[in-house]
Formats: structure tokens, sequence, C-alpha cells
């Protein structure tokens, strides 16, 4: 996992601050940084969004192709999530350095979306056991500056957002046999409901604290921390401790409850972002990578 | 500036890919106006005209140019577009690329839509535009569109726009072209109107489907000449079994043309037929007799036994039509006043096409070209609209025209881009010609051909060398120096792949500029030659064979009369005789040589007209006259095209262009053998040196033509040569020169594969660098298949030109009695030959409106017994030769009996005492 060696002086100092509700940024136990979200930025996926959370720097790109159900949902399409951590991100990732923390990212995406209610599966279907869409979810670590899952997350939700499926319709002859018939209207095509899909807040303790969106240094004063998925009603769907030490209880719940009430105001914050950004229309001028 | 274009695409798999491409937008597109400032000298191509010819249209009284969108234009074009008529905007097809009139797709609108939008963004740029350029000018961009909601929408918009239609009508100088407008009625109203007549054909996508399960076959479709009820499908693909399928009837036809790729669907055994031997021309003019149409079918139904059945079937889709234009002419309907008349082309296999015009009575008796557009199910003929007008029935121009069409020999002037690959004049052997190049300009250089021949491509030399023997040496115009592959004068060349001589005409398979200046091997100028040549002894045995690319000075170019005084004149000494002399005592050596080993000296009646200078009419008709020195250049030609062969063939085993003559079957010879028979002679047709010999014996001392009759019955037995590439076949034998390789080299002027032959031996001998389609042997392939199409095209194409002057010939001559041989006995005919004429025609004895004699037919002799009277094959007749002009389209030759005379059949002599004195005056007029 990437991550910054602290001397002991600079870890009690950062620990002390916490206590005091005092982060070495000026930021509060409950606050984000700046979150830049820009979506529509690599043409030639279905949709696509870059997130950046301070320097953590995600792209993630969605691509719809034409697959078949799986055995056990008929009438189903499916998500993968493949997480690519780039060696841009940070020299350990060079080779196959980022294999271990991609999959445990891949994981815990496809845990947080294990539930019929955080995405609308059933849409995907195109014509039960023979076509579904099957989303293919590409992560793309650019840089990493701390709490990749929140980033990587908002950065899903977002490129899901901005996901549009080509409609087809299935033409059946007398013989039986099916054709695929494809729209010629560009415009003709299926959004993704993202009411549902969950955000992840990362709580970490920090001494007798927890605070959200930890930067490197203080992941770095962390022993154990609370990986929280949320929806924007606030329903948590699915809960995660990383980190060696332990945590008690009592504090669990509390930090269920910071997750909650953080991840809630994240998800508004969010939703009205991109409604923003869709308002501009196709005319909107691109920030893209040189922005 | 730069613009992303993102579309779905479904991939072959079944998927569907998203694709996105960058559009750089051009901002430097001119106007194309000239004198436009704003738009400077960034126009390239062609420009507009800088004033608008006044089409006088009472729409648009001001001058304009014209914008018409796409789909009037890909209809209109081959029939709309005359110079001048239409200064269409040419350049506006590219705007819609350029900076500010790019348009994009928006929400809910499909690419047609978006099209339509950019085509009026660009009209109404173009008018905004060309204000500014010139205020006091007043141009104005009309846009024509048949699309009557992007008509309105323009009109909202503030273009002025009209439909095509419309546009035509209004311009009253010019009444003639909405004759040729494409018609395009909307197909929904006509079928509520109509009675539906066939069914209706099934969509592409459900044809592969079906071809792909095996429920419907892909072929060719071929309709017949002789029933226009009834077509032949040729099946694609290498099955054995149901090649060839039978369609009867006007719905199972279901609309097909000549030559249309189709889907048949097969029908079960119980429902198959024999074909109908019934002779059925359409003759209806009447659109509503479809009943009766039925009737005719059933008349094709004859009882025939279970062995005749073949696979029968029904059309059910088009895969690919491939309509041309059509030449024919019109029957004018009936109904006075009328627009809609019948056009009959000439080939009888193309259904008669309903076109509308207004000036059917200037184009009555014209021969015409009517292009297809459509054929609606509720149509008895297919529509179509008229194209051009090629003259009046007879001309000669307007016939030679109608025969090139027909034919499809191309025919058009080369195009600047062919020319373009022409050398600069003037033109002089530079030195890097001269490389891989031997200098053989010293040497006693002659040609030998027809006389007014100009397209020289062979030249011949013969030298006594120091050791005794002879050098002879064959050089063939260096064609393949000018002509590189792959360039647009070589694609044409390709593509025409021979020229085409007609009786008072060539078409020229390579500009002129080389086919009768650069290329020709003409006397006394310096000339690029491919050479072969050997060191012989002095019975014409090779020594010592080379090729090589040379440069020669021919001395003198000879006629065969010319060359042939200079051979028997004891007064002549000089190189160019000697040399002559030394050719034809090897040549006769050459060919005594090769009639032992088998070659076939066949021959057919060939015709040479005697031109009036000045009309051009043919004023007398003979056959060609054969001399020695005729045969001492084929001898060698011969003998070049077979070393040459050689030569390539073990060079490029794979990939070499040969020519071969397959060994006809036994089955063909059956006449031949029975007509010797009747004769008391024996002809042997096991091998091909028997049937020489036989032959050859065949001679009878009452009757000296017998055994030149004897040699054109065995031309008829014999099958086509064909260019083959060696790597495709294992056969290369030819049966007529029985030689075991053979291929074409000497005429690279006037036959392409030569010029492949030439570039083969060019690379084989390290004298020119290859290239990748040379040793591609599918390619060559394709060439080959080609060049037999084009090949047999041209002969076809000269026969109908000679048959033409023929007509011509006895037009002027009047009515004439000549004496002729049967060739054939028919079941209703026979078939004779005036040897006079070189003449071939059939003399029939049942007549329309005659009773019919009694006919008695034996197979097996052949005879036919008319009435009393016997006719063999080789008996000696006299027939009476007349132009029959009854039916104008298809004017033709008619002969009829004098002697023998049977009563009632024959010609009374009373009658055609009195026609020949007719000629006679004439042929006097002539004379003087």
């Amino acid at each position: 996992m990437a991550s910054v060696s602290l001397s002991e002086a600079e870890k009690v100092y950062i620990v002390h601050g916490v206590q005091e509700d005092l982060r070495v940024d000026g930021r509060g136990c409950e606050d984000y940084r700046c979150v830049e979200v820009e979506t529509d930025v690599v043409s030639n996926t279905s949709g696509s969004a870059r997130v950046k959370l301070g320097h953590t720097d995600i792209l993630v790109g969605v691509k719809a192709e034409m697959g078949t159900p799986k055995l056990e949902k008929p009438n189903e399409g499916y998500l993968e999530f493949f997480v690519d951590c780039s060696a841009n991100a940070t020299p350990e990732f060079e080779g196959r350095g980022g294999d271990d923390l991609g999959t445990e990212i891949a994981n815990t995406l496809y845990r947080i979306f294990n539930n019929k209610s955080s995405i609308d599966l059933k849409s995907l279907c195109i014509s039960p056991r023979e076509h579904c869409w099957v989303l293919y979810v590409d992560v793309l670590l650019l840089e990493c500056g701390g709490n990749l899952f929140d980033a990587i997350s908002v950065a899903v939700k977002a490129a899901l957002f901005n996901t549009r499926i080509p409609r087809v319709r299935v033409l059946e002859d007398e013989e039986g046999s099916k054709d695929i018939e494809l729209s010629d209207d560009p415009y003709d095509c299926i959004r993704l409901s993202v009411e549902n899909v969950p955000c992840i807040v990362t709580l970490c303790k920090i001494g007798y604290r927890h605070v959200v969106d930890a930067t490197l240094q203080e992941e770095a004063c962390s022993l154990a921390s609370l990986l929280v998925s949320v929806t924007s009603k606030g329903v948590v769907t699915c809960m995660r401790k990383v980190g060696k030490g332990s945590l008690d209880p009592e504090s669990i719940f509390e930090m269920m409850e910071t997750g909650k009430r953080v991840g809630k105001v994240l998800h508004t914050s969010l939703q009205s972002v991109l409604h923003k950004e869709e308002s501009l229309g196709p005319k909107r001028q691109k920030v893209g990578f040189l922005g | 500036m730069l613009k992303s274009k993102t579309f779905l695409k479904k991939t072959r798999a079944g998927g569907v890919m998203k694709i996105v491409r960058e559009h750089y937008l051009r901002d430097d597109i001119g106007c194309g106006a000239p004198g436009c400032a704003a738009c400077g000298g960034a126009h390239e191509g062609p420009a507009l005209e800088p004033q608008p010819q006044d089409p006088a249209s009472s729409l648009c009284p001001r001058p304009h140019y014209l914008l018409p969108d796409t789909n009037v234009l890909l209809h209109q074009i081959v029939s709309a577009w005359r110079p001048g008529t239409w200064a269409s905007v040419a350049s506006s097809l590219r705007l819609p690329g350029s900076l500010e009139t790019y348009v994009e797709q928006e929400q809910g609108e499909n690419a047609n839509d978006r099209n339509d939008r950019a085509i009026r963004v660009a009209a109404k740029w173009y008018n905004e535009h060309l204000k500014n350029v010139s205020a006091e000018n007043q141009l104005q961009v009309i846009f024509i569109t048949n699309d009557r909601k992007n008509k309105e929408k323009a009109v909202e918009e503030g273009i002025p726009a009209f439909t095509c239609e419309e546009y035509v009508k209004s311009l009253t100088a010019n009444p003639e072209l909405i004759d040729r407008l494409a018609c395009l009625s909307d197909e929904g109203n006509e079928i509520e109107s109509g009675k539906v007549i066939f069914t209706e054909h099934l969509p592409l996508s459900k044809l592969q489907q079906g071809i792909k399960s095996g429920t419907y076959l892909q072929g060719t479709f071929r309709a017949s000449r002789e029933n226009y009820l009834e077509a032949t499908v040729w099946i694609h693909g290498d099955s054995e079994e149901n090649k060839e399928i039978i369609i009867q009837g006007l719905k199972h036809l279901n609309r097909a043309i000549h030559e249309d790729i189709v889907a048949v669907e097969l029908f079960p055994k119980s429902q198959w037929v024999a074909p109908s031997s019934v002779v059925l021309h359409d003759e209806g003019l009447n659109e509503d007799d479809v009943e009766k149409e039925e009737e005719k079918e059933q008349m094709l139904k004859t009882a025939v036994s279970e062995k005749m059945l073949k696979p029968t079937g029904r059309v059910v889709g088009i895969i690919k039509r491939n309509w041309r234009p059509y030449c024919g002419m019109l029957s004018k309907s009936g109904i006075k006043e009328s627009r809609r008349h019948l056009f009959t082309p000439a080939d009888k296999r193309i259904p008669r096409i309903r076109i509308e015009t207004r000036q059917a009575s200037t184009l009555e008796g014209r021969r015409i070209i009517v292009a297809i557009d459509g054929w609606p199910r509720n149509s008895r003929y297919p529509n179509g609209h008229f194209v051009k007008n090629l003259g009046d029935v007879g001309e000669k121009e307007t016939e030679t025209e109608v025969l090139l069409l027909e034919h499809d020999v191309p025919h058009q002037p080369f195009s600047q881009a062919v020319l373009s690959f022409l050398p600069k004049m003037p033109w002089s052997i530079t030195e890097r010609d001269m490389k891989n190049r031997e200098d053989l300009r010293h040497l006693c250089v002659c040609s030998v051909d027809p006389p007014g021949c100009t397209d020289i491509d062979d030249a011949l030399h013969c030298r006594e060398l120091e050791n005794g023997n002879l050098e002879v040496g064959v050089h063939i115009a260096d064609v393949s120096h000018f002509i590189r592959p792959g360039n647009a004068l070589d694609q044409e060349s390709a593509r025409r792949g021979t020229t085409v001589y007609l009786c008072e005409k060539r078409i020229d398979m390579v500009p002129e500029l080389l086919s009768s200046n650069l290329c020709s091997l003409r006397s006394n100028v310096d000339r690029l030659a491919f050479s072969c040549i050997w060191e012989m002894n002095h019975n014409a045995e090779i020594l010592n064979t080379r090729f090589t690319k040379s440069v020669i000075n021919s001395k003198a170019s000879l006629t065969y009369a010319e060359a042939q005084m200079r051979i028997d004149s004891a007064a002549m000494n000089d190189d160019i005789t000697t040399s002559l002399r030394g050719l034809n005592k090897l040549a006769k050596i050459l060919k005594k040589r090769r009639i032992e080993k088998g070659a076939l000296t066949l021959s057919s009646p060939e015709v040479r007209f005697h031109m009036d200078s000045e009309t051009h009419d043919p004023i007398d008709l003979q056959t060609k006259e054969l001399r020695e020195t005729n045969s001492m250049v084929e001898e060698f030609m011969l003998l070049a095209n077979i070393s040459v062969a050689k030569k390539i063939h073990e060079e490029f085993s794979e990939h070499a262009l040969l020519r071969k003559h397959p060994a006809p079957p036994p089955s063909n010879y059956e006449i031949l053998v029975k007509a010797a028979k009747s004769k008391n002679l024996e002809i042997k047709t096991d091998t091909a040196k028997s049937l020489a010999d036989s032959l050859d014996r065949a001679e009878s001392p009452t009757f000296p033509y017998l055994n030149t009759l004897l040699r054109i019955l065995a031309t008829r037995c014999m099958m086509q040569a064909v260019y083959f590439c060696s790597g495709m076949d294992n056969d290369f034998h030819h049966y007529g020169l029985a030689s075991p390789i053979y291929t074409h080299f000497t005429s690279p002027i006037r036959r392409y594969a030569d010029i492949i032959v030439h570039r083969l031996l060019a690379v084989a001998i390290g004298a020119d660098c290859t290239y990748p389609e040379l040793t591609d042997k599918h390619k060559l392939a394709d060439i080959c298949k080609n060049l037999n199409f084009r090949h047999k095209m041209a002969q076809y194409a000269q026969r109908a030109s000679v048959a033409f002057h023929t007509q011509l010939f006895f037009k002027s001559k009047g009515i004439v009695s000549e004496e002729a041989y049967i060739l054939f006995v028919r079941k209703n005919a026979i078939v004779v030959l005036i040897p006079k004429y070189g003449l071939e025609g059939t003399v029939f004895f049942e007549e329309k409106d005659k009773p019919k004699p009694r006919l008695v037919y034996d197979d097996e002799i052949p005879s036919l017994k008319v009435e009393d009277t016997v006719f063999h094959i080789f008996d000696k007749v006299k027939v009476k030769i007349m132009l029959d002009s009854s039916n104008l389209q298809h004017q033709k030759i008619r002969m009829s009996l004098v002697e023998p005379q049977i009563p009632g059949i024959s010609i009374s002599t009373d009658n055609s005492n009195m026609d020949p004195k007719e000629p006679e005056r004439k042929k006097m007029k002539l004379k003087k």
C-alpha cells in the first residue's frame, strides 16, 4: 500500500493535533479535502470520470459490452471491476507491485455493489439468458495522496452517472434466430440510475478520535480504520476494517454514525455537482488532463 | 479546428463498438466562385462558372447556381447531366466539412436529418456568401431536393428551394430535359391503384440467411433469347447438382432482369419442368393482359419424359441488380398524345421498358438508350427513362455505337488521367532507355503487314552468321516500356483487354500516340523492341534462343503483297529481299514440321469490304486472299510465342500467363464425320494429327470446294482457346497448333495479354523489375478472365459489324441470286454458305402466313426432305439474297431458295429474272 514513512515526532504532532480537532492542513475531523470531479473525459468509453481529492487522482472508465448473463441471474447484467495501480502513482507499483492493492480495491468494490439496491442490474438485461450488458469498470490510479477508497468510490459513481448505454432491439425472425439491431441515433441510449450507488467513507482511528479523508501522513499514524459504504439515504451497505490494529465495539458504533452523517453530505454535494455539470450540455469546455 | 465524431457500430461478432473519430475542420476551402475575394485562391479543383449560363427557368429568372442534394444527384446525374444546363455547384459537396458549415448531430435527429440540415446550412451560407461577393450580379443558389420535408424547412429558413421536377419543368428552353428525369414516383401510391402482379422480393438479410441455411440458392439470372417467359439461373459455387435452374413464367421470374444476381427457391421434384422449345416474343402492348400471359405459360408446359425434367424454381429476391443503360427502339403507344411508351431493347433478353416522353414522334425510328429506374410490383414492365438518342436506325455511326454498347466494348475516348501517362512529345530514346537494352539498329529488320496497317507490332530479320548458321530475329514493339504497371494507362488497357477491329473502325486498346506512333515499328525510325533471336541451321532447327530488349530501326514496312513480290522477282537482291527469302525458306520448313506434328489448318470464310473512299459505304465484298508471306510471318510469330511460353513457364511455373486450346469432346465432331460420310469420305478425329491428315486426304475431283467446306465445318467443332494462369491449371496443351505450351507475345499493341507476357519475360531476363501483382496468381487469373471475356466480345462485335456491313452492301445491291452450298441441315431450314461473299444464311421452309410444306428430317444422314426434294449437306443450291427490313430493329439478310425448284417454296424464276436486272443497273452506276 502506498505509504509514507514519518518520524516519531511528526506522528506525535499529528496525533496531538487530531486530539484537539486540529489537522495539519487546517481541517476539522469530519471535513473532506476539496474534491474535483469531471465526467466524460475519455471519449471512447461509455462513461468516464476523473476525481481529484487532494493529491489523490483517480480516473474511471466504464465500458459497456454485450455479453451473456450469469447462469444464476439469467435476467440481469453485471459489473466487472478492474483496478490498475499505475506506476505513475508511486514507484512501488512498478511491475506487479500494485497488483495486491488493485485486487483489494476491486474486491471491495465487488462487495459494495453486491446487492440489489445499489444499481438496477435488470435494466442491463437485453434478452434473458442470451444477451445482457456487461459494464467493465476500469479504475486507474494516477496518484496516491491518501484515502484511495473514498476517491475511487466517488469516481465510480460519477462515471456510472455519466454512462450511456446504446439502446438495442432484439429482432426475432421466424426461424427463431435473433439479431441485434442498433439504433442509429447516438442520442438514443439508456442512462443508469445512480441514486442508490453507495460511496465509501473511510474513518481512520487516530489516537482516541477518528478522522475522515485522511492524508497519507495521517494514515501512517493510524493503526486501524473502518471502511463504511453509505448510500445517499444514509443506509450502510457494507463495512470493512482495514489495518492491523483493533477497534473496540463502542468506537466502531461511533465511527459508523460519523460515516453515515458524512456520507449523506458527500452524496448530496456530489449529486449537485454532477447535475450542474450535465446542465452545461455537450458544448461544455472540457478541462481534461491538461487543465 | 478539431471536432470529434462519435458513433456506434455493430461488430461482426455481434457486439457494439463505440468509435471515435477526430475531425479536423478545414478553414481553407473556398466557395469556388472565381473572383471571390473572401476566399482568395483557397479553392482548388473545378471552379464554378463565373456567370452561370441562364437556363431560362420561369421559377427563378435570375442567374443562379444549383445545389442539388445527394439523392437528386445520385438519381439524376446519369440522366440529367448535360454540360451547360446544370451549372452545378460541384464543390458544394465538400462544404459540409468546412468550418462555417459544419453541423453536429443533435439530440433526436437521425443521420439523414443531419445531412439534410447540413445541406441547408451550406445553401444558406452560399447565398449569403455570394451576396457579399457580387451584389450587383445577384447570384443565387437554388437548392434542389426531392424530399418534401427538407424543402419545406429550407423555404422556412429563407432558402430558395424546389424539387427537381418543379425546377426542370420550369426550364422552358429545354423541354426535352423532362424526359430524362428518372421517374421516382412514390411506390406506395401505385400499389393502391394497380393490381399486384408480382410477389414481394425478400429483404437482403433474409436472403443471406436463406442462402446460408441452404433454403435459397444464389446465382446469375440469364434470360432466354427465344422465350421471354423462361430463364435459367446459374448457381454460384462448386456444387455439382442443381448447377442450372430453370425459371418459368412471369410470376416466377419475378422482375429479375438478365445478369442480375438473384436468390432462387428450388421447387420440389414434382413441379420440375423441361426447358420448352417454343419461341415466344413479348408482343403484348397492353398492360392488363396478365390473364393472357397465363395462357401462354400453359403453352410452355409440354408433356415430356421424366428424364428431360430439370431443376425448377422461382426467384425470391434480388441480391444485386446489374442494370445498365440499354440500347433499343421506341414502340410508340397507340394512344394519341400519350406520353407513356414502351421501349423495346435490341437485346431480346431484356424486357420491354416503360418510359415517359413527350418527344415520342422524334424518337420513333431512332436507336435510343434507356435506363431502368425500378420495377414496381404492380407493373408488367419495368419503369425507365430516356437517356440518349443515338441516331437513326441504319445509320452507320448509330449502328456502330449500338453494337459497341451491346457488346460491352469500352470505346469512350481515353480520359485525361490515362493520357497523362503517355510519354511527352517529341519523344526520343534517352541514355536511360538504353540500359539493359541491346542496340540492334544495324540489323536489316523489316515488317510485313496487311495494307493500311498503322499499328505494326512485329518486325523480322534474318542473316547468315560467320559459322554458316542463320540468325533469325522477331522484334516485337516494347509496349511494356511505355505502360508501367498499376497506373491509369495500364488499368485502362487492362480493362479494354484488346483492340477491336470493326469493318471501318478500330477501337484501340492503348492511346493512338502509342499504337500508331511510338510503339508501331515503322520504317526508318528508332523504336524500342523486345527481341527474340534464334540461331538456326539451314534445316530450321533451333540451336540457341535468346531474348533481349533492344532498339531497332526497321528498314522497310511492307505489305504481304510487296513482300511476296520481292521474294518472287529474281531481279531484286538487296539485303531486305535476301533476308525475306531466308525467312521464307525457314518458314516453309517450320510449317511442314508443324503440320507433321498434327497442327490443324482450318479455314473460315473471311471477307473484306471494299469501301467507297468518300461515303465509307461498302462497294464490294471479297474473301481474303492468303499469300505465302502471310504464313511466313505467322510461322515466326508462332515460333516466338512458343519460345517465350517455354521461357516464362520455366521461370514462373506458378504464374505464367499462357494460352491453351482444349481438345474438343468427340461428340463435337459428329456433324463433321456424318457430313463427310455422305460424300463417301472418312474423317478420323481421334487425334489432331489424324484429323489434319484425313482433312488433307478429303478431296473430291469433281467438287474442289468440298475440302474448304469440310475445313469450315471442322472449325465449328473446335473449342474456344483461352488465356489462363499456369498455377491454376495443369492442362497446357494447344490443340489447334499441336504445341504443348503456347502464349501470346507478339501483339502487345492490340492485346493486353501480351503486355503481361512481356513483363514476365522482362523480369525473367532481368531487364525490368517485378511488381507484387505480377506474381499473384489470383490477380492473374482475374486478368485472364477479363481478357477471355473481352476477346469473346470483341469477336462478337466484329461479326456483328461484318453482318451490318453485309446488310448495307446488299441494301445497295438490291436482290441478287447466288450459288451456295448447304452447310447444315436443320429440322425446318437449311444453312447455306455463299462462297462468293463468305456469307452464311438460313433458308427457312416454314413461313408464318404460308401453308407448311411437308418436311421430313433425317438426323442420321443428315438430310431434309421438302415435299419431293431432298437436301443433303454440301449440296449446291441457288439462293436469292435480299434485305429484310420488316423488323427495323433487327434488319437481317434473308435468303430464299431459287434452285432446285420446289413448287410453292422456291421463288419462281420469272420473278427472279426481273429482280436481278435492277441491281445490274446499280452496278453499272457504281462502275461509272
